[in-house]
């Protein structure tokens, strides 16, 4: 129990790192979301199948694939990413691909008569989907969409792969000083549970604001 | 029913605050049981028995690192390590079976007896002999530091400061790293990888400055890849490597290096060397 205690601030410094994956990620992932969704709802034939196609790459593929292409396949031809960068941008590109699906389905569940009715109103389908369909619908897709960021922020363990010293790689480096495997993993275990607690505690306050109209 | 729901959220905070006990009190638990797992020996038969009886002998290694070991054109295992495995299988009368993992899991790999042995570039060390028995060195490799073909900056470890320096992670090279030059030299970042292709890859496009690796195991890397890298400087450390297997297995470890020192005086072992390296052994 001792090597936790002396080793705590290195392995938070490890949790610093997968939480601010997470949240950026999160962020950047909800823009392409929202862009994916509405491309899938609203957009030409073309457009339409440029998201389908997107969704389904990203979706049919594992998301270590993924951070390593945009790590190590990429600087084949000459980008270096800087592992952070990487792992963000490979993140945001798989969560937004889920969340789109999400958001898809939350703004297809919203009645039509709600269009014809702002349309009649004299609203722009624009001022109709930023003032009538989506306020709905983002609180329809909350607790699918929190299923979604809890499942990321396990996800960033991943991105250890290419040299970010995240939660899990910062338990690894322990366990090689160390050789002791079983505290460090349940330490992790135990932080990682925490956080994705804190999540769901967070988002259940959005519910629950967001829903004042019932 | 709003007071319903307060209720019921009370209860989920007890539930979850009795959780987070319990889980502690695990984490605990095994804090402590973990000191002496770690001593435990073999019980039950004779490895070395087990071995002869099962008709193979299960080896450990990378399988990420040319030449010693690497999978072949024809997907199989190859290379000096496999080579030196199937020799002393041969010579135990097995057949070898090889299960190749990251090296960072290769102790915990042994321990839970996934494999009898690991032949994979383990350097003895005083640390690691706490955990397993090693046999005689069976080969002695020269640890150099790495850097991109144009730059003449770093030229030894001691320009290490304020760079950023790949290793494998769990290696004996990490640990140089990080308790020996990390203190000598002043700061400096290190980044950690599950093989030595990934750390060469990154150092030939820039994102590490240096990495310490050991010249044989470069060789084949850098040709392949066409990698614009170097070696520069004097050995850093010298590293002795041997097979590595669980502690209390007094028959197997003897068996192990009585073949290893018949390869050496009938020629097979310089023979194996030749083949993977070019030259001869220096002893």
């Amino acid at each position: 129990m001792d090597v936790i205690w002396t080793n705590l601030p290195f392995l938070l410094k490890g949790a610093y790192y997968t939480l601010l994956i997470t949240i950026i990620s999160m962020f950047f992932g909800s823009i392409i979301a929202v862009i994916v969704a509405v491309a899938r709802l609203k957009g030409n034939k073309f457009i339409r199948w440029i998201a389908r196609a997107y969704v389904s790459i990203i979706r049919g593929t594992p998301t270590l694939v993924q951070i390593i292409i945009v790590y190590y396949g990429l600087a084949d031809y000459g980008l270096n990413l800087q592992p952070l960068t990487a792992a963000y941008i490979a993140l945001s590109i798989s969560i937004g691909a889920y969340l789109s699906e999400t958001l898809r389905g939350a703004i297809q569940s919203i009645p039509k008569g709600q269009y014809e009715a702002a349309y009649a109103s004299g609203m722009s389908p624009y001022q109709t989907m930023r003032r009538i369909v989506f306020p709905q619908a983002i609180r329809v897709a909350i607790p699918p969409a929190g299923n979604t960021f809890i499942g990321m922020l396990k996800e960033t363990s991943l991105v250890s792969v290419i040299t970010v010293t995240e939660l899990l790689r910062s338990a690894q480096l322990l366990i090689a000083q160390y050789y002791v495997y079983m505290p460090f993993y349940l330490a992790i275990a135990l932080m990682y549970w925490i956080m994705s607690t804190g999540f769901s505690f967070v988002l259940e306050r959005i519910e629950k604001r967001l829903s004042i109209y019932d | 029913m709003k007071r319903r729901r307060i209720d019921m959220k009370k209860k989920y905070s007890y539930l979850t605050l009795i959780l987070l006990t319990a889980f502690t009190l695990i984490l605990t638990a095994c804090g402590q049981k973990d000191e002496t797992a770690s001593e435990k020996e073999e019980s039950g038969a004779d490895l070395l028995q087990q071995i002869k009886d099962r008709g193979t002998l299960k080896v450990g290694l990378m399988g990420t690192y040319q030449p010693y070991n690497f999978l072949n054109d024809k997907k199989e295992m190859d290379g000096f390590d496999a080579d030196i495995s199937k020799e002393l299988a041969k010579r135990l009368g097995v057949d070898v079976e090889f299960v190749s993992q990251e090296f960072s899991g290769m102790v915990a790999g042994l321990q839970t007896k996934k494999f009898d042995a690991v032949i994979s570039q383990m350097t003895i060390t005083d640390d690691r002999k706490k955990q397993m028995d090693f046999t005689e060195p069976y080969i002695t490799n020269n640890v150099k530091v790495i850097v991109q073909e144009k730059n003449n900056n770093v030229k030894s470890v001691e320009d290490f400061k304020g760079k950023n320096i790949g290793v494998g992670l769990g290696t004996n090279d990490e640990t140089y790293l990080r308790t020996e030059l990390l203190p000598e030299v002043g700061d400096f970042t290190i980044k950690t990888y599950d093989d030595v292709i990934t750390s060469l890859k990154d150092l030939n496009s820039g994102r590490i400055d240096a990495t310490i690796n050991n010249m044989y195991a470069l060789k084949p890397v850098v040709e392949k890849n066409g990698f614009k890298i170097k070696a520069v400087g004097e050995p850093v450390k010298s590293d002795q490597a041997g097979i590595a297997i669980r502690k209390g297995n007094e028959s197997l470890l003897k068996e192990l290096n009585k073949h290893l020192a018949d390869m050496k005086e009938d020629g097979t072992y310089k023979e194996i060397f030749v083949k993977w390296f070019g030259e001869e052994p220096q002893e």
